[in-house]
């Protein structure tokens, strides 16, 4: 394909993604490396606000924006190079705690504890959902044929599920006195509040991801079965294989491929996790990286947003992508310089 | 587009079987769009001025993201905003909202002078309805166990004490200690009452203090009363937690006073009172904060239109609505009358010394955020008290040099 | 092939099954318990024990439940016509439609079968069951509380309908616009061997992999003054593109074009070069090739990649509920709107029940395309 052909097929996905994904992503960079604020001045000002059955009065100090002869408020640009990226992680004070032997207390920072909690998650689920995946995908494959199609419809619900709505039919059966809390109750004859602390949240968020995206994992590594080899099962067996072996050494290789697409996306989508700490409101206990970013991006009620360290942890976190897919890239372009 | 929505909003209306054009005042024929916040209250206020013809109102939960940029576009996208003391202060800061003088002296003769928010002297909202937290308690329950309504936070731990030993509820207590919005709020009450102040004139903070670290306890000392779930218990949870019978007594909003008695939902009907919310110390102010809520003109749209749209929010805000929707909140509109529930929130206003109003400023928006993430540390014993308040102060500088309101 | 040596002892077996129906449980539960607790009163629904929420006291106690006499035959009308659409159906469409219009034909069908089905099931149904439960005696009266008064609210009274079109506008115009522009990418990467087609496909890997609040969060001021910056190119018409569905629809796709084209690329490795170059041999541009021979054999990767925008545009939260405004909401935002303002236990139930109304249509695509997805997923994951 000539390059001019090349380019005409490509121009249209790649402008849309420039613009919306490339462009945002510059203006991302730039803006962690600088702060803009509104000049401030202190004025005396007379504020009545209603009470009952008269209004208040008072006259306070307030910081107010100066404004321009446009009326428009006037701003400065600083050029704070790396002081974002220090406010956001605190390494004179992690330093401190390292240098005192108390480790715990990184986590007393907020990028810390989202980091812990984002790497955590997503290494914790990855090896769950696929022995889930594949465990289900094998049962399934065992199943008679009449129950598969069934089966699978149901197994399909979880992960087509709008993932806000998943989060919170879950959050439903566990909150206060939800129906499987009172069941755990009565179960193990105790007192359970499912979100009164940081790890049974956790739980809950891990449970929820698995629930979402071992399904996910189930449809291909079953599809995947279909294409076993017969011939090499069968040689297998006369070679005196036990299932146990077949699958080992004939099942889980022919997988292999499939078994590095699901890990691949999953490590994507579990590193960017957001909706579980919105759907079962965990801020308190645990964040992510991607909520932190989110949280620098909200404005309070005075409209403030810190969009300096919010791009200052929008950068690290793409740091943080780019080394979980070296390895995956590497790969992909060895194989790649093979194919040509 | 505009047109559409009309006729769904005309459709909307109809289904209501209200007679609607019939009852404005005037014929409004300039389109008028509103953006606020969507509970009951602005339901009830969009609707009145829906009548007027050619509205639109928006009631969107996004609307603090959306408020300021859409009214610095110019034109603006919206003619009227509906605000709150925290909410109004982005708007205010960057001049995108016009003073209303010239169309009170014209237009709002009729308003209650307690209705006029001034700012610099200033007319800059005209406010509706107030809202503020206050004790709500089941009478029930107190007159059963021979209780005094406490007047002091000392006497609700008391009170709470009683009542844990009765064993008549689950949990004696009830707060809205959501991490987040919700806890930061429950500390500037708390903080407040024990006589604190969060910043200086220098807008430096001065949280790390005697009442701060009272503060803190107290709200320590009232989580042992309550649902170990407090950290994921907004309002609604609170209020759901009355209406099942299951808490006794919790500072919560005037606003949710009205589900109490809710057939539909409330096992408690008639079983619940307000009154003034308690005071931190002895001779303190009620440990709350005065809330209200009222109606903007944007600043980038010409006069007509402003005026046009500030007759629709006169008929939004007429004592007809009011007379309609009397339950729906405090109303600061001639002809409302205050119910039964309304009692508490009416003490807490009259209280003295006064409980503050929020303060609109931008360095208490900063300091509510940081406070919202912060004081949960010291709740769930991560922290000490001291600690915590560093912590949070540490996180308030940041921001607030990041803002350009403190130097350097 | 040697059946005797692969049959499985009955303890293997036996263990299969039973971890099959325990993760069936599992996976349909969580569904299947807020559709119980849509009808219900708010009392019941938040009621503390299975029994109260599954048969509804309260709600019963509010003269409002279904018989046995319902339960029965209304369940067999409901299976019978949902058997009938996969037993019954197809064979008709096929008949009835002319050959090469077999696409629209099954569209007029689905439209038509559920206006049948919202008929017979919404219309007809109730007042039937109502006139024979009124003679059936003990069979008649109600066992379990049953109220769809919450699903009225929502669809009716808070006009959720809207929603739903603005929902179906987006979609469909995403799916739509994401085919389009990500078949021509794909199609283009699959048959370069380039280094830099290769770096393309590694950077669209990364812009996957982002979180989207990074982006999203920025669009929003350039999107509310989008009548100042465009005013030079458009002049006075240069539109406010906040609000408006079709920006939103190029947001979503291009957030989603990284995993339109690696799926699609990965389609057409799979169709053999030999046909674009036979078609070249005759005469054909690459986009003649690519229009009259390639994709007619890509269907079943373009329905698969179709389904996976669908669900993506469907679902979106972040993009919709911040760029949108209240007109043109789409149906997930607007369920967050229960939950954020002031709410009660009944806005509580009521946007249960909107949220039972979001999974249905999605239940039903699974249903029909169930097929696809499994197949399209592994022909599109094993290149990948």
């Amino acid at each position: 394909m000539k390059p001019r052909v090349f380019a005409a097929f490509v121009a249209p996905s790649l402008l849309m993604m420039l613009i919306f994904i490339a462009a945002p992503l510059v203006s991302v960079f730039g803006q962690s490396f600088y702060v803009t604020q509104p000049v401030y001045e202190q004025v005396e000002v007379e504020t009545c606000t209603p009470g009952f059955p008269t209004a208040n009065c008072v006259t306070e100090t307030k910081s107010q924006p100066v404004f321009d002869a446009e009326g428009r408020i006037e701003t400065r640009t600083i050029f704070v190079g790396l002081d974002s990226y220090r406010n956001l992680l605190q390494l004179d004070r992690v330093g401190g705690y390292l240098a005192s032997g108390d480790w715990g207390a990184i986590l007393n920072v907020d990028f810390w504890a989202a980091l812990r909690f984002t790497l955590m998650f997503t290494l914790i689920t990855l090896p769950i959902v696929l022995v889930l995946g594949l465990t289900i995908a094998l049962a399934v494959n065992n199943a008679v044929k009449a129950i598969r199609g069934p089966v699978i419809f149901m197994s399909l619900l979880p992960f087509i599920i709008t993932p806000v709505i998943g989060a919170l039919s879950i959050r439903w059966l566990f909150i206060g006195d939800g129906i499987l809390t009172v069941a755990l109750e009565q179960l193990l004859d105790r007192d359970i509040a499912m979100f009164a602390q940081g790890w049974t949240i956790e739980l809950m968020m891990y449970f929820y991801r698995v629930w979402h995206v071992a399904p996910f994992a189930f449809v291909i590594f079953y599809a995947g079965l279909q294409t076993v080899n017969q011939d090499t099962l069968e040689s297998a067996i006369v070679d005196g294989a036990n299932r146990w072996q077949r699958l080992k050494f004939v099942v889980i290789p022919h997988l292999g491929p499939l078994i590095t697409f699901v890990a691949l996306i999953h490590l994507m989508d579990a590193y960017r996790v957001f909706e579980e700490i919105v759907g079962f409101s965990s801020q308190s206990h645990v964040i992510s990286l991607q909520w932190l970013t989110y949280d620098f991006l909200q404005p309070d009620d005075a409209g403030n947003r810190a969009i300096s360290r919010a791009s200052a942890s929008a950068m690290l976190t793409m740091i943080g992508i780019v080394i979980l897919l070296i390895a995956p890239v590497r790969r992909a372009w060895r194989e790649h310089k093979g194919v040509r | 587009m505009i047109r559409i929505t009309a006729l769904a909003a005309a459709g909307a209306v109809s289904l209501l079987g209200s007679a609607a054009h019939a009852e404005c005042s005037f014929e409004n024929d300039t389109p008028v769009s509103l953006l606020s916040a969507g509970f009951e209250a602005w339901k009830a206020v969009s609707d009145a001025m829906a009548e007027c013809g050619n509205f639109q109102a928006e009631l969107d939960q996004e609307f603090r993201t959306k408020q300021p940029a859409a009214f610095a576009a110019n034109p603006s996208l919206y003619a009227l905003g509906g605000v709150a003391n925290g909410t109004i202060t982005p708007l205010v800061n960057e001049g995108t909202i016009r003073p209303l003088d010239d169309l009170v002296a014209e237009h709002g003769q009729h308003l209650n002078e307690n209705q006029l928010i001034r700012i610099d002297g200033q007319v800059m909202a005209i406010g509706m309805m107030v809202n503020t937290q206050h004790l709500m308690y089941r009478a029930d329950i107190f007159e059963d166990l021979g209780l005094e309504v406490p007047e002091t936070w000392d006497e609700v731990l008391e009170a709470a004490a009683a009542i844990r030993e009765a064993g008549v509820v689950d949990y004696p207590l009830g707060a809205t200690m959501q991490t987040g919005w919700n806890l930061g709020q429950d500390f500037v009450n708390m903080f407040y009452g024990f006589g604190g102040e969060f910043v200086d004139a220098q807008n430096m903070p001065t949280l790390n203090s005697e009442a701060g670290v009272n503060a803190l306890q107290m709200m320590k000392a009232m989580t042992e009363f309550m649902d170990p779930e407090y950290l994921v218990s907004d309002s609604t949870y609170v209020q759901q937690q009355f209406q099942q019978g299951r808490i006794a007594m919790a500072n919560l909003w005037g606003s949710r006073a009205g589900a109490m008695d809710n057939e539909a939902e409330s096992d408690v009907v008639g079983l619940v009172e307000s009154a003034a919310a308690p005071k931190a110390t002895e001779d303190g102010p009620p440990a709350t904060t005065i809330w209200w809520d009222g109606v903007v003109v944007a600043q980038n749209i010409p006069d007509e239109t402003a005026e046009a749209a500030f007759r629709v929010a006169m008929e939004g805000l007429d004592q007809e609505m009011v007379e309609n929707n009397n339950d729906a909140a405090v109303w600061l509109i001639p002809g409302y009358e205050p119910t039964r529930l309304a009692q508490g929130a009416i003490a807490t206003l009259q209280a003295q010394p006064n409980a503050r109003a929020y303060p609109s400023t931008t360095a208490m928006g900063l300091m509510h955020t940081a406070l919202g993430n912060g004081v949960a540390a010291f709740l769930t014993g991560d922290k000490t008290a001291e600690q915590t308040l560093e912590d949070i102060e540490a996180e308030y500088l940041t921001a607030a040099r990041e803002a350009g309101l403190v130097d350097g | 092939m040697a059946t005797n040596t692969l049959r499985q002892p009955l303890s293997l077996r036996l263990a299969s099954g039973t971890f099959l129906a325990v993760w069936c449980l599992l996976a349909i539960f969580p569904i299947a318990w807020i559709a119980v607790m849509s009808i219900k009163t708010p009392v019941d629904a938040f009621a503390g024990s299975f029994v109260a929420v599954l048969t509804g006291p309260a709600t019963r106690a509010g003269g409002q439940g279904l018989s046995v006499l319902d339960l029965v035959l209304g369940g067999a009308v409901v299976i019978a016509l949902t058997r009938w659409a996969f037993t019954g159906l197809p064979g008709i469409v096929r008949r009835a439609t002319p050959a090469g219009w077999i696409a629209l034909g099954w569209i007029v069908a689905a439209l038509l079968y559920l206006a049948l089905f919202g008929l017979v099931v919404l219309g007809v149904l109730p007042q039937l069951l109502d006139a024979l439960d009124a003679v059936a005696g003990p069979l008649g009266v109600p066992v379990i509380g049953a109220t769809f008064e919450h699903y009225y609210a929502v669809w009716v009274e808070n006009a959720f309908w809207r929603n739903f079109v603005n929902s179906l506008i987006v979609t469909a115009g995403v799916v739509t616009v994401s085919l389009f522009v990500g078949t021509l990418a794909g199609y283009a990467l699959a048959r370069s061997p380039s280094n830099l087609a290769f770096w393309l496909l590694i950077a669209a890997l990364i812009f996957r992999a982002l979180p989207h609040s990074v982006l999203v969060a920025g669009y929003l001021p350039v999107f509310i003054n989008s009548s100042d910056w465009l005013a030079p190119i458009f002049g006075e018409a240069a539109p406010t593109l906040y609000g408006k569905p079709y920006a939103v629809i190029a947001v979503l796709v291009a957030i989603n074009q990284p995993f339109t084209i690696w799926m699609l690329r990965s389609f057409f490795q799979n169709i053999p070069t030999e046909l674009d170059e036979a078609a070249r041999v005759d005469g054909c541009t690459h986009f003649q090739a690519f229009r009259q021979v390639i994709m007619p054999v890509m269907w079943p990767g373009v329905i698969t990649t179709g389904l996976f925008s669908f669900l993506l545009a469907y679902n979106d939260f972040l993009v919709t509920s911040l760029l949108l405004d209240a007109q043109n909401q789409t149906m997930v935002p607007a369920i967050a709107s229960y939950f954020n303002r002031e709410t009660t236990t009944t806005d509580q139930v009521e946007a249960i029940a909107a949220a039972v109304s979001i999974t249905a249509p999605l239940f039903i695509l699974v249903m029909v395309f169930q097929r696809q997805i499994v197949s399209g997923l592994t022909a599109g994951a094993v290149k990948g």
